[in-house]
């Protein structure tokens, strides 16, 4: 490998300045800054326990650090951003995809077990008829609180930090005090109603300002002689229990109304007998995934169908937008031609509407009853094409509409390819008595070939992946009629992908998707990889270079 | 797919770190509404703000979009604590632990009980009920003076009136479409799921190739055999040829009477006719408030409900901005005489819920595809679905 990156003499001097000079001391500024500001988003997120997120930016952040200070790393300072944003964008979701098809990850799992443990032990139950005691707030300057509750039968209760006495017991002429200090008083002042107003220093809250705490009040637990208080609703406190609580040692869950214990199973906490607790969670199900997507019927089914209609999609794409990519090129090479400018700036039109604006608008002309196409063939052969009923012509509007929206990318790759062949060898034909068509197939084909094989190759790949064009323009239609699982006649294998994983089943079902990308990354590298191979594109550039 | 959004949520978390309205906050309500409602919720909200202190927040999302996003941000604490959404994402929703249930004592009285029975999972409610809706039969009444009460009446008002050469259709309805064909598999006794002694629905028992649906999708195929309905009519095609008065009768929702009303059509809106007697039960569906489970506010956020939203003005307010009837009874009786709570009740009222269990992604492609190739003539009716039904048992029994 050759240097890459050449560091041009005196440079040094002059951006960077001497250590100690000005230079430095801004650059060094600049990292502080930066570090500060994002020291605390690392913090923040290994607090909330994304340990991967957070070491993956923790080690960028070192990474930019070492960069800047280092001297010997010069060079990489103009590698980093790119690195980095790799890593983020293609680095990060791959792996991630790849854990993903080893779990459960779907509909009916997509918490963590924690999530459904902290779900399920706030769960409360409320023993029938237990009454509900209607409570006020009671403030200090400070924020100290204190809450009278109001028994069914109307006797006061009042809290003592998390316990719930008798208001008679600790004010008034008859009282007794707490147990362990019978001396305990409340200050209590009553208004001519018969309303508390105030205990001590505490003052009766209205109701917007209890609502306004509501959210701090719905976590209290309050102890009347053993029985736990919570706020049933807004207005209500109540004696409810936890429904279930964990048990960390044995990792089971167990009902405290009916003792039933529950044991963690397959993404589900599940009872001896097979009863299933909602919501499920995510868990690692080992190669569940692949086995499935390799056994099971549904996807066996209508798959080899799918499978050669995806490589017929993406050859004859290619095929079909460099051909005419290629002859448009051509034709505005011509020496003789006029408006060059003019008509190439037409033909780059389809390449700057946004592509699925002009899939959408293919759909409609392709409409069998109201599109323009099929007008336009009725008044040429008095007859219609059903364009997006039948599977042959589906394929055939697929085609035409990716080469409504590819060709004006080869002709302008071709455009610039053809500029490099030297003239002195189209001369040199001419003299030896070449015709135009044995120069074009002799001289303009491979010279052409060498410079874009390598981007047929990899519009191979796009378009193997093409799922955009598929999903707008026919979403897979016409079914295939006799297929296991619903397939359709223009599906390719990464919108039949799309259906299975997210059009069936009980909805999303992000592990399987994950184990199906995984296999189309594999076929689709294999493909590149022998394409490459066998047509030596990159050695052949190299050379050429 | 998902995965980068994951990601991408987490870049957001960590750039916003700072603007924390994003997330349910301890004494602070977030909503997340689609662009119809977020204006009222936004006045509701400054209402509340008003009388109790506390500050709401509406965020305006796309409908779809509340439903996937809340399945990622709710997770993560990026969630809000309240959400407008459909009662059919009641069984994604719960099963993947996402919403909560509500109490609503004894003010369930005053709702439609059709609303409720949407929003009940088991024998819990998950949502306060906003507003409902039913496809019934559009008619303009300058072709169709009265509307058809049978459908040899419709047949024989469409043969009269269609006239492709000129682009004059009698009647014109939507395709493949599962949801819009469904009264006429039910008219029949056709349905897509039985029902568990227990009242829930039974996810192994469909009943989309019996005898009843057979029919529905027979009448389907003879409008295209007779060449009264054009192939590959879709929604766009069909309400754009409503609007332009050359169509005597669609089958569509309230979504469509607002262009209608726009273009200056005369139009009626009842229910649709009988098949063999039968009357069509058009799916019904449901909208309303449900509560994250992720939300620190849940009392909070059912006071909201209990004593803001739920009132005449509110649902009132509501239905002026967006036409659905409202599930909320004396709201409804107010509305007695506008045509299209009149249409909605009168078709809906003899509807279904659309079932709300996971398993229906399971159905809906599959159910499209039946009707497809029949719309294609490459099955017949009793064929394509007899094919369906079988896609559809094995999709679900693999997921289980």
């Amino acid at each position: 490998m050759p240097q890459t990156i050449v560091r041009p003499p005196g440079r040094r001097r002059v951006a960077r300045g001497l250590p100690g000079g000005w230079g430095f001391y801004t650059r060094l500024a600049a990292l502080s800054a930066f570090d500060a500001v994002v020291l605390p988003f690392v913090i923040t997120l290994f607090r909330d326990q994304e340990y991967a997120l957070a070491g993956a930016v923790g080690i960028a952040l070192l990474l930019i650090n070492f960069v800047v200070l280092v001297e010997r790393a010069y060079p990489l300072r103009y590698l980093l951003p790119g690195l980095l944003f790799m890593g983020a964008l293609v680095v990060y979701p791959a792996i991630y995809n790849i854990y993903v098809s080893f779990t459960n990850y779907g509909t009916g799992n997509i918490l963590s077990m924690q999530q459904v443990i902290q779900q399920l032990e706030a769960q409360t139950y409320a023993p029938p008829g237990a009454p509900r005691f209607p409570y006020a707030v009671f403030e200090t300057e400070q924020g100290e609180r204190t809450l009278l509750l109001t028994a069914p039968d109307g006797r006061l209760l009042v809290t003592v930090g998390h316990r719930v006495v008798p208001l008679a017991h600790v004010s008034g002429p008859e009282a007794v005090g707490l147990p362990e200090d019978p001396g305990f008083r409340l200050d209590v002042t009553v208004d001519e109603n018969g309303n508390v107003v105030r205990i001590g220093d505490a003052r009766r809250l209205e109701r917007r300002e209890v609502l306004q705490r509501l959210s701090a009040l719905q976590h209290l637990e309050l102890d009347m002689d053993g029985t736990r208080l919570r706020l049933a609703d807004a207005n209500n406190f109540q004696a409810l229990s936890p429904r279930y609580t964990y048990n960390r040692a044995e990792n089971v869950l167990v009902d405290n109304a009916t003792g039933v214990v529950y044991v963690p199973k397959d993404g589900f906490f599940t009872s001896p007998d097979g009863e299933r607790l909602l919501p499920g969670f995510r868990t690692t199900v080992g190669l569940a995934n692949y086995v499935r997507l390799l056994t099971n019927p549904a996807i066996a089914g209508p798959f080899l169908q799918v499978f050669v209609w995806t490589f017929v999609w993406a050859g004859m794409s290619v095929v079909l937008t460099f051909s005419l990519g290629l002859g448009l090129a051509l034709v505005l090479n011509h020496p003789q031609f006029k408006l060059k400018g003019l008509y190439r700036s037409l033909l780059i039109i389809p390449y700057t509407i946004p592509g699925f604006v002009s899939a959408l608008v293919w759909r409609g002309l392709f409409n069998t009853e109201f599109g323009q196409v099929n007008r336009v063939v009725q008044a040429l052969f008095g007859t219609v094409i059903p364009w997006l009923q039948d599977p042959f012509w589906a394929k055939v509007a697929l085609l035409i509409v990716n080469l409504w929206l590819g060709y004006p990318y080869m002709m302008i790759v071709c455009l610039g390819a053809l500029q490099s062949i030297s003239p002195e060898l189209y001369e040199a034909a001419y003299c030896d008595g070449a015709r135009p068509w044995q120069r074009f197939w002799h001289i303009t084909l491979p010279l052409l070939m060498t410079s874009v094989a390598p981007l047929l190759v990899s519009s191979f790949a796009y378009n193997f992946n093409n799922f955009t064009v598929i999903y707008l323009v026919t979403r897979g239609r016409p079914p295939i009629a006799g297929a296991v699982t619903p397939a359709g006649a223009t599906d390719i294998l990464i919108s039949y992908t799309y259906r299975l994983a997210f059009e069936s089943g009980r909805g999303a079902d992000y592990g399987l998707a994950a184990a199906v990308s995984l296999l189309i990354f594999f076929i689709v590298g294999t493909i590149t990889w022998l394409n490459f191979r066998f047509t030596r594109a990159f050695e052949e550039v190299e050379h050429s270079a | 797919m998902k995965s980068n959004l994951r990601f991408g949520l987490a870049l957001l978390m960590v750039l916003a770190l700072s603007a924390a309205a994003l997330a349910s906050t301890p004494g602070e309500l977030l909503i997340w509404a689609d662009d119809t409602r977020a204006p009222v919720m936004e006045q509701l909200g400054r209402r509340f703000e008003a009388e109790f202190g506390v500050p709401v927040k509406v965020t305006e999302l796309g409908f779809g979009d509340i439903r996937s996003q809340l399945g990622v941000a709710g997770p993560a604490g990026e969630g809000p604590d309240l959400i407008v959404g459909a009662h059919d994402w009641l069984g994604e929703l719960v099963v993947n632990g996402l919403i909560e249930s509500i109490d609503l004592g004894p003010l369930a009285a005053d709702f439609e009980q059709v609303t409720l029975d949407a929003f009940t999972w088991g024998d819990t409610l998950y949502g306060v009920p906003l507003a409902f809706e039913s496809i019934g039969l559009i008619y303009n009444k300058a072709l169709v003076p009265e509307p058809p009460k049978t459908w040899d009446e419709l047949l024989a008002i469409a043969s009269e009136l269609t006239d492709r050469e000129r682009g004059y259709y009698g009647f014109l309805m939507q395709m493949p479409d599962p949801y819009h064909t469904f009264p006429l598999f039910s008219a029949t006794g056709g349905y897509v799921f039985g029902t568990n002694p227990d009242g829930t629905l039974n996810p192994l028992d469909v009943g989309l190739n019996n005898e009843g649906s057979v029919r529905g999708l027979e009448v389907f195929d003879d409008l295209i055999e007779s060449g009264l309905l054009p192939v590959g009519t879709d929604y766009n095609t069909m309400t754009s040829l409503f609007y332009q008065g050359r169509v005597g009768m669609i089958i569509s929702g309230p979504w469509a009477l607002g262009g209608a009303r726009e273009a200056g059509i005369d139009f009626g809106f009842t229910r649709i006719p009988t098949i063999d007697g039968g009357v069509p039960k058009p799916f019904v569906g449901v909208q309303g408030f449900m509560i994250s489970a992720f939300s620190e506010n849940k009392l909070l956020a059912e006071v909201f409900l209990k004593e803001f939203v739920i009132n005449k003005d509110t649902y009132l307010a509501m239905f002026a901005r967006d036409p659905r009837p409202p599930a909320y009874k004396p709201a409804l009786d107010e509305l007695e005489d506008n045509i299209v709570v009149q249409g909605v009740r009168e078709s809906g009222g003899a509807g279904v819920p659309m079932p709300s269990i996971p398993e229906m992604g399971s159905v809906w492609t599959a159910w499209s595809d039946a009707i497809e190739l029949v719309m294609n003539q490459e099955l017949e009716p009793k064929e394509a679905l007899d094919l369906a039904v079988e896609q559809i048992l094995g999709l679900i029994r693999a997921s289980r």
